[in-house]
């Protein structure tokens, strides 16, 4: 077992041994660690650090690497993370990879710096103008965030898309044994730009915008089929499902243990990637289990946003009229008495279904 | 002996209004990247504006950036490959008015790159609206009673600013009218690539242009107009001139 | 599972006490987890982690009910005694918390004046260590020589054993105060 490590620490060296040859970005807690373990790190493996002017041009830098074809890598926290939207969203169109760390803060605006998942639809959704999807990771143990970032930019390239591993202030700042993987060799994507202009440019006047649309789909049908990922258990027999993700994902791995030698009949799904959401999950759940009586999200958030995936994938498959039910504390880790008690009135039928 | 000239190839004829100077400096950097023999290891930002039309003007590879940002995409591409030669090339609106803190920045980082920018004092491609180069006075579709520049504030020189604030390699600003001026302009464009390929740092050429379209004026009447009432303002010339050069 | 809350002043070494407990626990084969409560402030202020230890997976690393609460001051004493287990223990800080206020019923608590027994041992910074110390005593999971060479070992690797002499030396006064 490793030392203790930070996860904002533990992220940006698996990133490096990954194999990022510039990481660009701008100070923001809670993520900053990342970016001042890398301006050590990159220059002493001779790769590239910036600190930009901005969030803007960060991603931008991101952008102008990207399209070189090299791995790169930028980070930020809550109002930083908006301000990336829009190259996120020219990379999007340009077919353009790239890994975004998001250690997601909570609130709007200036927000404060606890741990939450207040981003949560920003993320799954898309977030700048246009008909998108970036893949987004989200880790529960530092662990798990070292290989899913270390992964992260194999995905991205795939399908040259825009990944983001999606932690929060506290997965990033606390600190947990990890291991590493073994330093990936350095390689330039062949479509990366070489000067040559051996890929001509069509004539944009005369684009095709519904054949754009139809690729585009295309791949994220792809992405859809293949990249679903979640840990499950207790669901031959649960009558409630918890579905939950990131930290309170990991709160809920425990817990559901602690519950069921309790004599609680349930069970859990936590979504190691929230987009694609893992649909395979229900439908699993469906032809294993019909005695299902509702699901309930943990989430730290308002009052819920993962709720609204979890009802929408449990109507696709076949749970339409099961209650689903959000138990929420703003930010922080869920606190397992918060979650019983929450439960406890679900179950006593005090508690009134979202969807 | 005749000499005999070809159009270079990099180059392609664009779709630029009649009597329009992006197309002349267009020409111009084709020109440039054929004699220093950089025209198939060149990456390009172009920004949003009329300089999107160089996505079918030159024949490099090219990425049309965000709006004002094409600065930060060539620090990127320009970190990412340090063999290739890199230039943004963008409108005074682009660069100077949304883009300003990106171009700013790059040209304190002291990228290694080439930045091109048109000033036409207005933005032209979406039709005439005032930019911060807009001349006093000036009739645009957003400022239609003239510029006022107690309101405004008054038309920005970037080339200056960056000249005397940071410590670029070389900052000109050239103009195209007649053969005196674009070969005048030839020379400052060989110096910004000159700088780049000896590793001498960020150098900036901005470019008086023409936008008879949107000044609402004939070709040589804006030629004219643009020597008479807008050189005066914006001065031609050399303003940082390049290290250990004459 | 063990928990156990950190708290005083920033400065007063809360964080790294935290985290030498939980290298001890890696140290001597358990999972661990570290987790601060972030504030904006870098000194002065208020400062405080939460470790939990054991065996298996920590699911829930966040602040519930420790087994052990360390006040290193007094606006941490009354904060964060409430939340501590019955049965659990308050070790605080006897030579910055005078007058003890009133605890819970069925939690103990125990003052060690860990400035005073740092200062004694020559190492006036280590008042944070002495009470690492008396944690290992305390709760019992560790054996004195695996606190000891689980501490040696996190600061070793950080390249910061200069004071490994100094630094055991308040380890056992803490410790055996407390014994």
């Amino acid at each position: 077992m490793g030392d203790m490590v930070k996860g904002n620490i533990a992220i940006a060296e698996a990133a490096v041994r990954a194999g990022i040859e510039v990481y660009a970005g701008y100070p923001i807690t809670p993520s900053t660690e990342t970016m001042e373990y890398l301006s050590a790190r990159m220059p002493e493996l001779g790769r590239t650090f910036i600190q930009s002017e901005s969030e803007l041009a960060a991603i931008n830098i991101v952008m102008g690497v990207s399209a070189c074809g090299r791995r790169v890598l930028t980070a930020s926290s809550g109002p930083g993370i908006s301000l990336k939207q829009e190259g996120i969203s020219y990379m999007q169109q340009l077919n353009l990879p790239a890994v975004i760390l998001n250690v997601v803060r909570w609130g709007n605006g200036l927000g404060s710096l606890d741990a939450s998942q207040t981003d949560y639809l920003r993320e799954t959704r898309g977030g700048g103008n246009g008909d998108y999807r970036n893949i987004v990771l989200a880790p529960s143990t530092v662990q798990e965030g070292v290989d899913l970032i270390y992964e992260a930019f194999d995905i991205a390239e795939k399908y040259r898309t825009i990944v983001v591993v999606m932690t929060d202030s506290g997965l990033g700042q606390m600190m947990e044994p990890c291991e590493y993987p073994d330093f990936r060799e350095i390689t330039k994507c062949s479509w990366g730009l070489d000067g040559s202009y051996s890929v001509k440019r069509g004539n944009f006047l005369g684009r095709d915008i519904q054949a754009e649309s139809d690729a585009y789909i295309t791949k994220v049908r792809e992405i859809r089929e293949n990249e679903q990922r979640w840990f499950a258990a207790g669901l031959e027999d649960a009558e409630c499902v918890f579905v939950a993700a990131g930290m309170p994902g990991r709160v809920m791995e425990g817990l559901i243990e602690e519950m069921r030698a309790e004599g609680n009949k349930v069970g859990l799904i936590r979504p190691i990637i929230v987009w694609p959401y893992p649909d395979k999950a229900f439908a699993e759940l469906r032809a294993m289990n019909p005695n299902v009586k509702g699901f309930i999200t943990v989430e730290t958030n308002g009052e819920g946003q993962m709720i609204e995936d979890v009802a929408l994938y449990a109507k696709k498959n076949g749970f339409g009229m099961v209650p689903c039910y959000a138990i929420t504390q703003a930010c922080g880790v869920p606190k397992d008495d918060m979650v019983k008690e929450a439960f406890a009135k679900i179950v006593r039928g005090e508690k009134k279904e979202v969807f | 002996m005749a000499i005999e000239k070809h159009a270079p190839q990099a180059v392609n004829p664009a779709m630029f209004c009649a009597g329009c100077g992006h197309g002349v400096l267009l020409r111009l950097i084709g020109e440039c990247l054929e004699e220093y023999g950089v025209e198939k290891k060149t990456l390009v930002a172009i920004g949003v504006g009329c300089s999107c039309h160089l996505k079918t003007g030159i024949n490099c590879d090219l990425i049309q950036s965000p709006h004002g940002r094409a600065a930060a995409v060539a620090t990127g591409m320009r970190r990412a490959e340090p063999d290739m030669f890199v230039f943004t090339y963008q409108g005074d609106g682009d660069a100077y008015n949304i883009g300003i803190a990106e171009t700013l920045n790059a040209a304190y980082r002291n990228e290694n790159i080439c930045v091109f920018t048109v000033n036409n004092t207005n933005f032209g491609m979406t039709g005439g609206q005032m930019s911060w180069c807009t001349m006093p006075g000036q009739k645009t579709t957003t400022s239609p009673s003239g510029r006022d520049i107690s309101i405004t504030g008054a038309p920005i020189k970037v080339p200056e600013l960056i000249a005397t604030s940071f410590a670029p390699a070389y900052v000109a600003r050239g103009c195209v009218a007649g053969p005196k001026e674009i070969n005048q302009l030839k020379g400052f464009i060989k110096n910004a690539f000159e700088a780049q390929l000896n590793h001498e740092g960020y150098s900036m050429v901005e470019v008086l242009s023409t936008c008879p379209t949107n000044w609402g004026m004939k070709p040589l009447q804006a030629q004219k107009h643009m020597l008479e009432n807008v050189a005066p303002y914006y001065t031609i010339g050399e303003i940082k001139p390049r290290k250990g050069a004459n | 599972m063990r928990e156990i809350v950190f708290a005083g002043f920033g400065g007063q070494g809360i964080l790294t006490a935290g985290l030498i407990i939980s290298q001890i626990a890696l140290y001597s084969g358990n999972n661990a987890t570290w987790m601060p409560a972030y504030g904006a402030a870098m000194r002065g202020g208020t400062a405080n982690c939460t470790v939990h230890y054991g065996e298996g997976k920590v699911s829930n690393p966040g602040q519930q009910k420790p087994d052990l609460l360390l006040a290193m001051n007094e606006p941490s004493y009354k904060k964060f005694q409430g939340i501590v287990r019955p049965g659990g223990i308050i070790l605080y800080n006897s030579d910055m918390i005078g007058e003890l206020p009133p605890t819970k019923e069925g939690v103990t608590a125990v003052g060690v004046p860990c400035n005073t027994l740092a200062d004694e041992v020559g190492n006036p910074k280590g008042a944070n260590i002495a009470m690492v110390g008396a944690i290992c005593k305390l709760l019992g999971d560790f054996e004195y020589q695996a606190g000891i060479d689980g501490m040696n070992d996190m600061f070793r690797k950080k390249g910061k054993n200069k004071y490994e002499a100094l630094n055991v030396k308040a380890f056992e006064a803490g410790y055996n105060y407390v014994g």
